[in-house]
């Protein structure tokens, strides 16, 4: 496994505590411009993603992996698709766990 | 002065002049004892024992009740123990006369054999003989005979019984009936031939009363005066020890039997039977037999008896045809309660003359082991009448309770296993409207509950099913609704395990409402006083939601946890993965015709020529359904189980029926559709609800888990499931956790129904230990408790007759029957020497 870059899963919040290092996180699409990608995250705050190619269609739930810019923006580097039904909650917790009691499990 | 046997009392029972304790409670040792294995097929084994009672000169065959197994288990009947025969039936069996003992008290645990060997007494004496009186008696045994008797006899004492081997060459009696015998033994060469005939010289009494210097050295110690022999003997003698220490008692009793032994057998005073008249017999009509001493030994019995409870009639068939029966709960004046079944003409005999409440003189008829999946009367057998049986209603009798009732308190309740049947009294806190259930045959059925309290300070849920709801609910309803808290006593209840512990109604629970007797008075006081404001913790647990709670496992706790050993299956849910499948056989050929609502689906065999035949419905179809038996096996991070789906549960899984698959692969043989269908389940996680439970297959036991629903893991709701079981984690309740813990959900309620196998602590095997303990020693106090009216000793501690718990004597016991108004009177109780009582405890 490469673990030279991980990616730290995080919701809206936790972003901050990442600026410049590499996160990982879910969206709900708002809307979309050329090379920007506004959404909400899994804690109902607003992510501007910013980065080249997203991809079309976007589905409802997308999937970004990049560096953490400012505390509501990320440049992304790998877009996914996650589909229209994504369990934002589940997701949300995971993000929680991930960075708080059991942070020691993940990279 | 240690304890004599009742010298003659095996002559009297062999003459036919002793039938019963109703003429003499004789006091007998026991010279031999032998456990007898009987075995009924579909049944447990039944130990029963057999014993040879020796009244000092002869000896006489006999079998302890089932419910006196303990006293010879526990240890305190063993050979040599001296016992008073309180309660048994001279049987004619086979020609050999057997006493069947159904209650006794033990004099002496420990004593040499007295009066060395026996003669085996059990040819019953020619009718023709008995009725000639004492005249009719002839010493037919020649002197031959005799002798060789007594070198057996003299081998036995050398041998092995060393106590009575300085005696001075005691005699043999045989086994002639006693009047003329003795006239006749005069004229033996050896007049040394006795009877201890002590007795009847000391007490100027025939040995027909009991013996009354037992009470005496018994009741000193607890300051009752000696009782004075009756006729009606029940007991009497051994209400004077309720206080005393038995192994006090018991001491000198032994060390001084060596006298007895001796003196017994010096040569006496002269026979005084010599000139006795003609055995007088019991010339009273039909002689009453009680409830709890019927036996399948008898031949005759008649019991009178009140009618507590009818059921409805019922119609059945099976193989040899269509039947229909009926049954009725019986209770005599003793306290003694049976069922009677009848079928098919005997019930057409029978079925109107029945009536609830009203009293019959019963005789002949059957009496089979008791079927208890159905029967849980306080009795082993049952009775099944048949066309010879008559029954003939009587004047009321007031000494025959009209119910009866074993009450146990909530608190014990939650103690108890579940399926038993209990008797319970509480006040009615409230009740919920009636609902309706779909059976799983697709008929309906009414429920409603309501929640009962007592003095235990614990509360229950108490489910109504079916005509309960309407009449006795609506009842209740009504009474909650006017603001009365009324008193519900409930005969016959089935504990359930469902949601904490239950009690259910089953066909033969009855009900009364606000009833008039002491324990509801009682109760009704408490609750005005204290009762009503007092806080209740419920053994039910509130019903949240519907349905039943999953109980969400691991594979490898089916194993660890022994589920399914239990009596009931157990029902859980595991998320696992089918790891593999059985592709041949996959479903069976069955039956499609209809029976009731469902298909039969049993399975049919080919004929040949296109159609297919049914054993049950005895019927040929064109076609046949296709129905799964789908032989997976299921993985999870635990370890791996296999478990068998069925047709609803394996279309659920393949996402096909049956029929379709069976096309596939064997109509149109589309191999690679087949094995894409198969590629595309396994390695497919799941959430399967198994139920688990243990099977016999051939005298192998194995434990097997069917699939009952299955259904595609949805990773969503499974990780929201994982969190909560996170949560749950971290706030310390790991209770409700898939997690191998011995704390589990399904292990607590292991414990608390006593039946938890392994890798219990301390204090669940006790608990184990005091359920199974309860029945056997409830049976003994049937039968112990009206006719001895007091404490039964076991080693040294007191225990009750009634309910079977220690530290109480059976008249003050909780447990106690109920009786109809204004025959509640000291005097059925003096046996006790106390009135009853109700104490605090309850």
């Amino acid at each position: 496994m490469d673990t030279s870059s991980p990616s730290a899963f995080v919701n809206g919040a936790l972003l901050r505590r990442y600026i410049g290092q590499k996160v990982r996180t879910v969206i709900q699409v708002i809307g979309s411009d050329t090379g920007s990608v506004v959404g909400k995250s899994t804690d109902d705050l607003q992510i501007v993603v910013r980065g080249s190619s997203p991809p079309n269609p976007l589905t409802t739930y997308l999937e970004v992996i990049g560096i953490a810019e400012s505390d509501n923006s990320i440049r992304a580097e790998t877009w996914t698709n996650f589909g229209n039904s994504f369990d934002p909650q589940n997701f949300n917790e995971l993000c929680k766990l991930a960075n708080g009691e059991f942070k020691h499990m993940f990279i | 002065m240690a304890v004599d046997l009742t010298t003659g009392a095996i002559n009297k029972m062999l003459n036919g002049e002793v039938a019963s304790e109703a003429d003499m409670t004789p006091v007998l040792q026991v010279t031999e004892l032998k456990l007898i294995q009987s075995k009924r097929p579909n049944q447990e084994a039944i130990n029963r024992y057999k014993v040879s009672l020796s009244d000092g000169i002869l000896s006489q065959q006999g079998m302890l009740g089932t419910s006196l197994n303990v006293l010879v288990t526990s240890g305190n009947i063993q050979l040599g123990s001296i016992l008073r025969v309180t309660q048994f039936v001279c049987n004619l069996i086979q020609n050999r006369r057997i006493v069947i003992i159904s209650n006794l008290e033990i004099i002496v645990e420990k004593c040499n054999i007295i009066g060395g060997t026996h003669v085996q007494a059990g040819m019953p004496n020619e009718p023709g003989q008995q009725l000639g009186g004492g005249a009719g008696y002839v010493n037919t045994q020649s002197n031959g005979g005799y002798e060789q008797q007594q070198a057996r006899r003299t081998d036995l004492n050398g041998g092995r019984y060393g106590v009575s081997a300085n005696l001075p060459q005691p005699q043999v009696v045989h086994n002639n009936p006693d009047a003329g015998r003795y006239g006749v033994s005069a004229n033996l060469p050896q007049p040394r031939v006795v009877h201890n005939t002590s007795d009847a010289g000391r007490y100027g009494v025939p040995a027909t009363s009991p013996q009354p210097q037992v009470s005496q050295r018994y009741g000193t110690g607890s300051g009752y005066p000696e009782t004075s022999p009756s006729i009606r003997p029940y007991g009497s003698a051994i209400a004077g020890y309720g206080g005393s220490g038995l192994e006090q008692a018991r001491a000198p009793a032994t060390t001084a039997y060596s006298r007895p032994v001796q003196s017994a057998y010096q040569p006496q005073s002269p026979p005084m039977y010599v000139n006795r008249g003609p055995v007088a017999r019991n010339e009273a009509p039909p002689r009453i037999t009680p409830v709890a001493a019927l036996n399948p030994y008898q031949g005759r019995w008649t019991i009178r008896v009140r009618v507590t409870c009818k059921g409805e009639l019922r119609r059945f068939s099976n193989p040899r045809g269509e039947g229909k029966l009926f049954n009725f709960d019986l209770l005599d004046s003793d306290g003694g309660e049976i069922r009677v079944t009848c079928f098919n003409d005997v019930v057409d005999k029978f079925f109107d003359q029945i009536v609830v409440g009203n009293v019959y003189l019963i005789s002949r008829g059957s009496l089979r082991p008791a079927q208890k999946n159905y029967n849980h009367l306080h009795n082993d057998y049952e009775i099944h009448l048949d066309s010879a049986s008559t029954i003939q209603q009587c004047q009321d009798d007031a000494t025959i309770p009209r119910y009866q009732f074993h009450f146990r308190n909530i608190g014990d309740i939650e103690n108890m296993e579940s399926n038993s049947i209990t008797d319970l009294i509480g006040i009615v806190s409230s009740i919920s409207p009636t609902g309706s259930i779909m059976r799983k045959t697709g008929t309906e059925v009414q429920k409603r509950a309501l929640q009962l309290k007592d003095m235990s300070g614990r509360s229950v849920e108490l489910t109504m099913w079916g005509n309960f709801c309407n009449a006795e609910g609506q009842k209740l309803q009504n009474l909650c609704d006017s603001g009365v808290f009324p008193v519900l006593a409930v005969k016959a209840g089935r504990i359930s395990e469902f949601n904490g512990k239950q009690v259910s109604t089953i066909g033969s629970s009855q009900f009364f409402i606000e009833p008039d007797f002491p324990e509801a008075r009682e109760l009704k006081d408490w609750y005005e006083r204290e009762g009503k404001n007092a806080h209740f913790t419920s053994i039910s647990r509130e019903f949240i939601g519907a349905g039943r709670q999953e109980v969400r496992k691991v594979i490898t706790q089916i194993k660890d946890e022994k589920l399914g050993t239990s009596e009931k299956p157990d029902w859980i849910t595991v998320c696992a993965t089918i790891s593999f499948m059985k592709v041949e056989n996959f479903c069976y050929t069955a039956c499609p015709n209809m029976n009731g609502d469902r298909p039969c689906s049993k399975k049919v065999t080919n004929n040949g020529d296109g159609t297919w035949r049914c054993e049950k419905c005895d019927k040929c179809v064109d076609e046949c359904d296709y129905r799964y038996i789908l032989q997976i096996q299921l993985q999870d991070h635990t370890g791996l189980t296999w478990a068998t789906a069925f047709q609803e549960a394996g279309e659920e899984i393949m996402g096909i029926s049956a029929k379709d698959l069976y096309y596939v692969k064997y109509e149109h043989q589309e191999e690679e559709k087949f094995e894409d269908i198969i590629r595309s389940v396994t390695f497919s996680k799941y959430i399967f609800k198994l139920k688990i439970k243990e099977e016999t297959y051939s005298d192998e036991q194995r434990v097997k888990a069917t699939v009952v629903r299955a259904e595609k893991l949805t990773y969503s709701s499974d990780t929201r499931f994982m969190l909560e079981a996170m949560d749950k984690l971290r706030t310390g309740d790991a209770n409700s956790l898939p997690v191998k813990t011995e704390s589990s959900n399904y292990r607590s309620d292991a414990f608390n129904s006593g039946i938890g196998t392994s890798g219990i602590g301390e204090t669940a095997s006790v608990d184990a230990r005091r359920e199974f303990e309860l029945p056997a020693a409830n049976q003994v106090g049937q039968y112990g408790n009206q006719y001895s009216s007091g404490a039964r000793p076991v080693s040294g501690m007191i225990s009750c007759n009634a309910c079977g718990s220690n530290g109480h004597v059976s008249a003050n016991c909780p447990s106690l029957m109920s009786e109809p108004q204004g025959e509640y009177t000291q005097g059925r109780y003096t046996g006790g020497g106390m009135p009853r009582q109700h104490v605090g405890g309850y």
